[in-house]
């Protein structure tokens, strides 16, 4: 592994050290908001691209006694020119001493050539006490930059950026929980400034951390594709011998194939959701909606579900229309145009006929019993015959693709999904909603997507996905 | 050995679903690991050297013999061929069923061979369009007969073109079971070959439709291509039996009628083994063809083929610590303000009044230390606060901190150095300040104090608020 530069990210204890790295490395397992004074160690967090290391961040501990070893080094200096060897002289003979453990610990990268990005959190006054930190920062002679990370409610940015511009080059604001992803390559940039050669190796870094959040709407694009079919297709079956078939089917046997269809969905949605957040390299996030029963507001089959993600049946009947025209258009062309359009008109009504009527049938969906066969019956529930239901998987997946892809790795809190009320699906293109459609409507007659028709819906759902986007970032 | 395609296309799948369990990161790094090997070596990474690579780790490798998934389609196969061979010989056996009676009608065998090439052509044209008129045949097969398991999606879709290769495979038996039957009833009987038809055909339109079928063979054995007279002189009628016309003196030499057998063999290696033969090897390379297709759009190996192609990026992910937090609770309470002669300010915290206000006595005492305050200084407030104590009775000294403000080693350090100086009976309680003048500090800002003391474990030390912010 070559190295590429380090940065030494150091500051007073709790200050948001830790998430600012968790943030930039994507790492929600580094625990944020240790006790003062229990970070101990250095930890690296090195970006590679294929085993090459473009730069690294390294958590420090915070300063414990600036003061003293401040008067330490004023005591050992002679002259501005000799204070950078006077810190490493200064790790060189409190090494090994506990009490300045902390202080070597963050002074030693930076001794090692680390440049420095100081934190501090700006919902808290200025204090003076910070001067002795950033008074021996300076000393150390390397590129440095400051950042106002905000952790309260509070604001002081403003005094503090006033007074960190007396002691570093460049001083930024940068909110580590809510910052968007471009502040983040945008940070990263900064850092490639502080030093001409740093420069190349950030950008890179940048270049491909954007390749990357590209790579993964794609690929959420194509697991929620692959889930939608799974889910629309489901059907849970049970296969009896002569005579052991209840006499009453549609009752309790009816029931329990339902509630295990029931339960499949929301487990294939779960598995939908943390692969996603997999990918995210979201790990820790704590799933308040696991808890709930399926009764509940947020489930997949609860009616506030349907009645946030479902869309209105006119919306369905003008998505079919569009999906039977593109198939009539078929006919038009076996005709060479002699038919006038005639077969995508008429596949359209048909169409919107079959969306219209199929709209609203999740109630509907019920038990169907198989011929008896060698003497075994089956009993299945399924495939539901319901465009809605894919559009409410569509939407609950993508709002939950939404905030997992604009959540920082430095947050901590519960993933919430809160729905809203105005629907997203204005938004998307009309050749996307006829193959959402399309694809839909092929699942409920129980055939099989092939790889074009997957793919397509893939491309559509990654359309939705910036429409979702564009709703969210730009309400109308 | 290489792989035949469809061992390797299945290999493939097999392995793209089973990467279906693993992490997408790790299967990032895997794959490109194994690209950017193969660019340093020289050679272009492939689906065959993606499998050969993976199954190095596995020992698969090494393993050969016929492909267990396959197996279904392998006993369909021989079935066929079997059934096939068995048909070969009966039908043969039917078609020249000789009891000396009548003879054997060519345009029978010449409409049976036509039956024969309409079935081959309709077999090849179902695995062309992918028509699956018998789909679930081989999982019922499987399920029925056999432990293997029901085919997958992959052989699921090469169906038409396995099953054509089995319907050539069978056909083929049928044709040289056929003709191997037809030569030995020729040498072991004596054959009477006629032609006859209800339709007015003269013997010189038959005489033409049979040179015409001849035509492949006529350069190679030209006793194999009935003449004109043979054709005239073999037709027979259904109201005039043979023995009739030989009576009454017909033109029709019995000695002749065995001379059809050279073309009746010529026409059955050439359109029912020959034509078999080829449509098999259409078939064979079709399956091929299909297969090598199905790898180049499995969407595992876009997936793949992105994977190698994309760098591996790693921000720095793999340490974690969230199994690690220290414990956030603590036992220690908030006491009540005590009454305090002396009160230090460190790092600045509160204000002057604010400290006087918590005081009591005629004379109280406020000093500061810690923050910006040079170390001297906090001596100085230590030793001004041992003068103010005295050697009397028990007496507190609060200290003023911020209470957003992590404790500190400094603060620490202070403390040690404060209990070191003053009497032993004296006591320090902390009194961490809010932020907004008046308001108590935030909950999780009290606890880190409380934690701090707890950690410190000295008796004569501990945490209270300004009144009214008792918790």
């Amino acid at each position: 592994m070559t190295a590429g530069p380090v940065f030494a990210v150091v500051g007073h204890p709790n200050k948001g050290k830790s998430s600012v790295v968790a943030t930039l490395s994507q790492n929600d397992a580094i625990a944020i908001a240790l006790e003062p004074g229990t970070t101990r160690q250095s930890q690296t967090y090195p970006l590679t691209v294929d085993g090459e290391a473009l730069y690294t961040l390294v958590d420090t501990p915070g300063f414990q006694r600036p003061r003293k070893v401040l008067e330490w080094l004023e005591a050992h200096s002679l002259a501005a020119s000799d204070r950078a060897e006077t810190v490493a002289a200064f790790v060189t003979q409190y090494r090994n001493e506990p009490r300045f453990n902390d202080e070597c610990e963050l002074l030693t990268p930076v001794i090692d050539g680390a440049g420095i990005i100081y934190v501090v959190d700006g919902s808290v006054p200025y204090s003076a006490e910070n001067e002795a930190e950033m008074t021996i920062l300076r000393w150390t002679g390397q590129p440095s930059l400051a950042l106002i990370n905000s952790i309260g409610p509070d604001d002081y940015s403003d005094t503090w950026q006033a007074a960190l511009g007396q002691f570093f080059q460049v001083v930024r604001r940068f909110d580590a929980v809510r910052a968007p992803f471009d502040q983040h390559l945008s940070l990263l940039k900064a850092f490639g400034q502080l030093e001409p050669l740093w420069e190349q190796p950030l950008e890179r870094a940048v270049r491909h951390l954007r390749d990357q959040r590209l790579r993964r709407r794609e690929q959420t694009a194509g697991l929620i594709a692959r889930a939608l079919e799974d889910m629309m297709v489901w059907r849970e079956q049970r296969t009896f011998t002569a005579g052991g078939l209840p006499v009453q089917p549609d009752g309790e046997l009816a029931a329990n194939l339902r509630e295990r269809w029931y339960k499949h969905q929301r487990q294939r949605e779960q598995t939908l959701r943390l692969t996603i957040e997999r990918l995210y390299q979201h790990n820790q996030i704590k799933r308040q909606e696991a808890e709930l029963t399926w009764h509940s507001n947020h489930d997949l089959f609860s009616e506030k579900s349907r009645r946030v993600w479902g869309v209105s049946r006119a919306y369905l009947t003008t998505a079919g229309f569009g999906a039977g025209a593109l198939g009539g258009v078929g006919i038009d062309a076996v005709t060479l145009g002699t038919s006038l359009g005639a077969g995508a008109l008429v596949g359209g009504i048909i169409g919107a006929a079959g969306s219209y009527f199929y709209g609203d049938r999740l109630t509907l969906s019920a038990l169907k019993l198989g011929p008896l066969r060698e003497g075994l019956q089956t009993a299945s529930f399924g495939p539901v015959q319901d465009s809605q239901f894919g559009y409410i998987i569509l939407g609950r997946a993508i709002d939950h693709w939404w905030h997992i892809s604009h959540r920082n790795h430095a947050g901590r809190e519960p993933l919430d999904l809160v729905p809203t009320e105005s629907h997203w699906l204005q938004h998307l293109n009309r050749g996307s909603r006829h193959t959402i459609q399309k694809c839909f409507d092929k699942c409920r007659k129980n055939k099989e997507l092939d790889d074009n028709s997957r793919q397509e819906l893939a491309l559509a759902i990654g359309s939705a996905l910036d429409a979702y986007d564009e709703w969210r970032l730009n309400p109308a | 050995m290489p792989k035949a395609t469809l061992t390797l296309l299945l290999d493939f799948d097999d392995q793209v679903q089973k990467d279906h369990s693993q992490a997408a990161a790790f299967l990032h790094r895997r794959d490109r690991k194994f690209a950017l090997s193969c660019q340093a070596d020289g050679r272009p990474p492939g689906p065959a050297t993606w499998l050969a690579h993976l199954g190095g780790f596995s020992g698969k490798q090494a393993v050969g013999g016929p492909d267990m998934r396959l197996r279904v389609w392998r006993r369909v196969t021989f079935a066929f061929i079997a059934v096939g061979t068995l048909l070969g010989v009966l039908t043969m056996l039917g078609l020249l069923f000789y009891d000396g009676s009548g003879q054997i009608n060519i345009t029978v065998i010449l409409g049976f061979v036509l039956l024969q090439i309409i079935l081959a052509v309709l077999t090849s044209l179902q695995s062309l369009l992918g028509w699956r008129p018998w789909g679930q045949l081989p999982d019922v097969l499987a399920r029925r007969f056999g432990r293997a398991e029901p085919s997958g999606a992959i052989l699921r879709r090469l169906q038409p073109q396995l099953s054509a290769r089995a319907a050539h495979a069978g056909g083929l038996a049928f044709g040289v079971s056929g003709l191997l039957t037809l030569l030995g009833l020729v040498v072991v009987q004596d054959l009477a070959f006629g032609w006859s038809t209800t339709l007015s055909t003269a013997p010189e339109t038959f005489h033409r439709l049979v040179h015409t079928l001849a035509l492949p063979w006529q350069g190679l054995w030209s006793a194999a291509v009935p003449s004109p007279e043979l054709v005239a002189d073999s037709r027979f009628y259904r109201i005039a039996p043979f023995y009739q016309i030989e009576n009454t003196g017909g033109s029709t030499a019995p000695a002749r009628w065995g001379d059809w057998w050279p073309f009746v063999a010529m026409v059955w290696l050439f359109y029912i083994i020959l034509l078999r033969l080829v449509l098999l090897i259409v078939a064979i390379t079709h399956l091929e063809l299909r297969a090598r297709r199905l790898l180049a759009r499995h969407p595992g190996l876009t997936t793949l083929l992105y994977r190698m192609e994309t760098p591996a990026l790693e921000t720095g992910n793999a340490h974690s610590d969230a199994a690690d937090q220290p414990r956030m609770d603590t036992s220690i309470q908030t006491q009540p303000l005590p009454d305090a002669r002396v009160a230090i300010r460190w790092a600045g915290a509160g204000d002057e009044n604010l400290a006087c206000s918590l005081l009591s006595g005629a004379r109280p005492v406020v000093l500061a230390a810690g923050g910006a305050a040079a170390l001297a200084e906090d001596h100085t407030s230590v030793e001004q606060a041992r003068l103010s104590l005295g050697t009397g009775g028990p007496e507190t000294v609060l200290i003023l901190t911020r209470a957003w403000e992590p404790p500190t080693g400094e603060l620490a350090d202070f403390l040690s150095e404060a209990f070191q100086h003053w009497p032993r009976t004296a006591r320090i309680a902390l009194v961490p300040i809010g932020a907004a003048a008046g308001a108590e500090p935030p909950e999780h800002q009290v606890a880190q104090w409380l934690r701090f003391i707890e950690r410190l474990a000295n008796n004569r030390l501990s945490v209270s608020l300004t009144p009214g912010e008792v918790t």
